[in-house]
């Protein structure tokens, strides 16, 4: 069992959201014995607003061999913290046909959201998960376009410590409910054990709830090699 | 910003340890087409101003001011004449609904709009031929009945024409021009603009009036309705009696009768001590053509407080600088005679009331009886139509023709104006001439009538203001009032001269509509506005680079640019799909680096060929060491860990 996520943001103003998607699966696999890496930095380097960043963990059952490439090469989770990225970019580049499972941060229809895929990368998917994380998140500020942060928190990101140190909690406003979709929609890693690495565990069993999948029939995939 | 990439001398173009060359200017913007960081997108779309809402008629007032401010006079004169035939006249009279609803009141004071359509009508009128002649289709052959030669009328008449129909005009008075003569005194419009206007409008073609033709008299109902379409624009001429003892006097009169009398030009007897019965602006008309006509004073008597008076405000202060007395909340309870004819009235104090079907009825407030002299009473208390020419069923006791909201009133038949409406504005009647003949060429071509559209019109908040620096109005220069005073042909309000009229234009904040300024197209941070021409838009957005700052909407002063999410837009070619996202395994960045792509692929299949090796039975613990510390199975030759991983033996 193996599995690679790649969770997709953009800068400054929500790149937090998806180290903590990344973070939160990371830290979960580990703590549940198996072998898990997170890189939650390196890269991309959010250096500015609206910027496409890519944050990456994955995690198996027998040892991740190579530690230094930081890239997932063949992604199999991939989650988007913004929608407009189903248009901006081929995020399913390098996942295997029929084993991709997309989740999507978005108010609107999945319908209308599969519209923006080709069918090259509509192949690629097992499942497509919509969530409305905004709604779902605690307001946290004034505007859910800041994904509910005031500009004050938002400087602790900015702390240069690329990752090692998180100044606030792992697992709050909109990535709780994505972490809660993905690990529902995926159901590898169990709940509980995914729930104790967050921070906000009730937005996290909301978005559990309240999330749409659809599914796409397909012939059993081959198991994925290990890097 | 540089225009050219940077050249790279030939020894450099080579990887050198692995490092990829840079990419040309041209190499890196199809790299890289950041069109994806964007999640609004901003949009051209233009609102409607206030000024050309708040238009009756519907004049193009955004458009015209933005042509004269440019000093591109004769395309200003034509957008006016496309809603409005004679802006010589409106320029003059117009009680300006467009500058009451104009913007730039919030920002500093509203543009004199009237006072530029008049210099834009003058200019018209000055023209050697009327430019709007050469645009007019051949006439048709349909030939529509007009009832009327007032603003309604010939509004109605022009529009027909303009779509190719001809039509006959019946005109009760010796002269065409309905209330513009016979109701706006000539110090308020010169005899002389009026009778240009109308011979335009004739010189045009198609056009007849039949004057000294009255309807139910001369021309009847039935034959009005032999007409392919006729159109009722008869006004409401009448005016209300005042029914106290006295009324029938020698030297009592109807304000509107005095003010038809003096604008035929035929003589009018005023005395020397006028009163005017009445609140409104036909009362106020009455009393300074009075003090013109008699030589002495006037006083308008009203029931109205003076803050209820419905004088508009730069007519009561015209008349307050030339003289004209006022004694609001009063009322006239009786007129005294001698000889039948008057020589005093009994006034009241009073108030203003209502009764339950809004008819007014003074209050009296008894033991305030006072006598004053005059030797003249006019009463404007209200207008009414005399109508028993129509049958019963098509109009009311307070001589309105009743129709439906199209101003239908039966077939092909309909009505505008002060007649439909109730007193109203010369503009107001414009409108619904234009609208008729519109509706009148849907009924004869079998087409629907319809509403008219929705429209969003663009506030002041909308508005970037910190673009528009404050610039008091320019008013309309006056006559003095000691010269207005001598003589009915002494215009009051005077021209702007054509400096005036251009900086008065450049006021305007084209609310809501692009005007070219420039502005997205100077501080778009990505280059992304792309400019097709500088008149009036012609923007676009790159959108394979546009970001979504925003800053040219922020910057935008008039509001024509707004933020759209992008997710809106779902047409495939609203999709700029980045394909490569700097990652080295392909793409365009590795076409730079076929070297390392090929170096990076032969080790992933070198390794992926190695790690497919059976494994062996007793396979090594999850930490990959096996039990007894030394190997037992053949390893893969690892090119990455070989040297780093102390680990694994």
């Amino acid at each position: 069992m193996y599995h690679e996520l790649t969770v997709w943001s953009r800068g400054i103003i929500m790149d937090k959201e998806a180290r903590d998607v990344s973070s939160c699966i990371a830290a979960a696999a580990r703590a549940l014995g198996l072998y898990a890496d997170n890189v939650s930095d390196y890269v991309d380097d959010p250096d500015r607003t609206n910027c496409l960043v890519r944050r990456y963990a994955r995690f198996g059952d027998s040892p991740i061999v190579d530690r230094f490439v930081y890239e997932n090469p063949r992604p199999d989770w991939v989650v988007l913290v913004e929608e407009t990225i189903v248009k901006a970019v081929n995020f399913l580049r390098g996942t295997p046909d029929g084993t991709g499972v997309l989740v999507v941060n978005s108010a609107r229809e999945p319908e209308y959201l599969l519209k923006f895929l080709p069918d090259s990368m509509k192949a690629k998917l097992a499942k497509f998960v919509v969530v409305d994380a905004v709604g779902l998140a605690d307001q946290r500020g004034s505007s859910p376009w800041m994904f509910v942060r005031d500009l004050g928190e938002l400087a602790y990101d900015r702390m240069s410590t690329e990752g090692a140190e998180e100044r606030l909690a792992i697992g709050m406003g909109i990535a709780a409910p994505l972490i809660g979709a993905l690990t529902a929609a995926t159901g590898v890693l169990p709940l509980d054990g995914v729930a104790e690495q967050v921070a906000d565990q009730d937005a996290m069993f909301r978005g559990v709830a309240h999330h749409r999948v659809i599914e796409f029939a397909r012939p059993a995939p081959a198991p994925a090699t290990h890097l | 910003m540089s225009v050219r990439g940077t050249r790279i001398p030939p020894h450099l173009q080579l990887p050198i340890a692995g490092v990829t060359p840079p990419p040309t200017e041209k190499e890196g913007q199809r790299l890289f087409p950041t069109g994806n960081f964007r999640f609004f997108r901003p949009v051209y779309k233009d609102k409607t101003p206030p000024c050309n809402n708040a238009c009756p008629t519907g004049e193009q007032i955004q458009k015209y001011l933005d042509f004269v401010k440019h000093e591109r006079y004769l395309d200003g004169y034509l957008t006016i004449m496309e809603d409005n035939p004679m802006p010589s006249v409106t320029g003059r009279v117009c009680y300006h609904p467009c500058e009451t609803a104009c913007n730039r009141a919030e920002h500093d004071e509203p543009i004199g709009i009237r006072s530029v359509e008049r210099f834009l009508g003058d200019y018209g009128l000055n023209l050697p031929e009327e430019p709007v002649k050469d645009t007019l289709p051949p006439l048709n052959g349909t030939t529509i009945a007009i009832v009327g030669s007032g603003p309604a009328g010939l509004a109605a008449a022009y529009h027909l024409r303009r779509l190719g129909y001809g039509s006959v005009i019946f005109e009760a008075l010796d002269k065409p021009g309905g209330m513009l003569r016979a109701g706006i005194p000539h110090w308020h419009l010169p005899e002389e603009i009026l009778d240009a206007e109308i011979a335009k409008l004739l010189s045009l073609g198609g056009i007849e009036i039949r004057t000294g033709t009255r309807a139910g008299q001369d021309i009847s109902w039935d034959e009005l309705r032999d007409y392919p379409a006729a159109f009722l624009a008869v006004g409401q001429d009448v005016g209300r009696r005042l029914p106290v003892e006295g009324i029938q006097s020698r030297g009592v009169g109807g304000g509107l009768e005095f003010l038809r009398e003096a604008g035929m030009g035929r003589p009018v007897k005023v005395g020397r001590e006028v009163l005017v019965i009445g609140g409104g602006n036909t009362a106020s008309d009455a009393a300074r053509s009075a003090i013109r006509l008699g030589e002495g004073a006037a006083t308008i008597v009203s029931l109205e407080s003076e803050e209820e008076l419905l004088i508009v405000a730069e007519d009561l202060e015209q008349a307050r600088e030339e003289g004209v007395l006022f004694s609001p909340g009063t009322s006239l309870v009786r007129v005294v005679t001698q000889d039948e004819h008057v020589t005093g009235a009994v006034l009241c104090d009073a108030r203003l009331a209502r009764d339950d079907d809004g008819a007014v009825r003074p209050e009296l407030i008894p033991g305030t009886e006072r006598e004053v002299i005059c030797d003249t009473i006019l009463v404007a208390i209200g207008q009414v139509q005399q109508l028993d020419w129509l049958p019963d069923h098509l109009s009311d006791r307070s001589g309105i023709i009743t129709a439906d909201e199209h101003g239908r009133v039966e077939g092909n038949i309909l009505v505008g104006g002060d007649v439909m409406r109730g007193p109203s504005m010369v503009v107001d009647a414009l409108g619904d001439g234009k609208r008729a003949a519109r509706d009148i060429d849907r009924l004869l071509t079998a087409q629907a009538l319809t509403p008219e559209p929705e429209v969003t019109i663009m506030p002041y908040e909308g508005l970037n203001s910190a673009y528009f620096r404050h610039a008091p109005r320019i008013d309309a220069p006056l006559s003095p009032a000691a010269e207005r005073r001598r003589s009915q042909k002494v215009e009051v309000t005077l021209a702007y001269s054509e400096e005036q009229a251009v900086a008065e234009a450049d006021r305007c904040m084209s609310c809501g509509v692009c005007n070219g300024c420039d502005n997205c197209y100077i501080v778009c941070p990505d280059v992304s506005v792309l400019r097709d021409a500088r008149e009036n838009g012609h923007y676009s957005i790159r959108t394979t680079y546009c970001k979504g700052c925003l800053v040219c909407v922020q910057e935008c002063p008039t509001g024509c640019l707004e933020k759209v999410p992008e997710m809106d837009f779902d047409a495939p070619e609203d999709v700029t799909r980045m394909e490569t996202a700097f990652a080295p395994y392909d793409g365009a960045h590795a076409e730079q680096s076929a070297f390392t792509k090929q170096l990076i692929e032969d080790t992933i299949a070198e390794y992926d060929a190695a790690r497919r090796q059976p494994v062996p039975q007793d396979s090594p613990p999850p930490n990959g060491r096996p039990p007894n510390g030394h190997a037992q199975n053949v390893k893969p030759q690892n090119l990455r860990n070989e040297d780093h991983d102390r680990e694994r033996p």
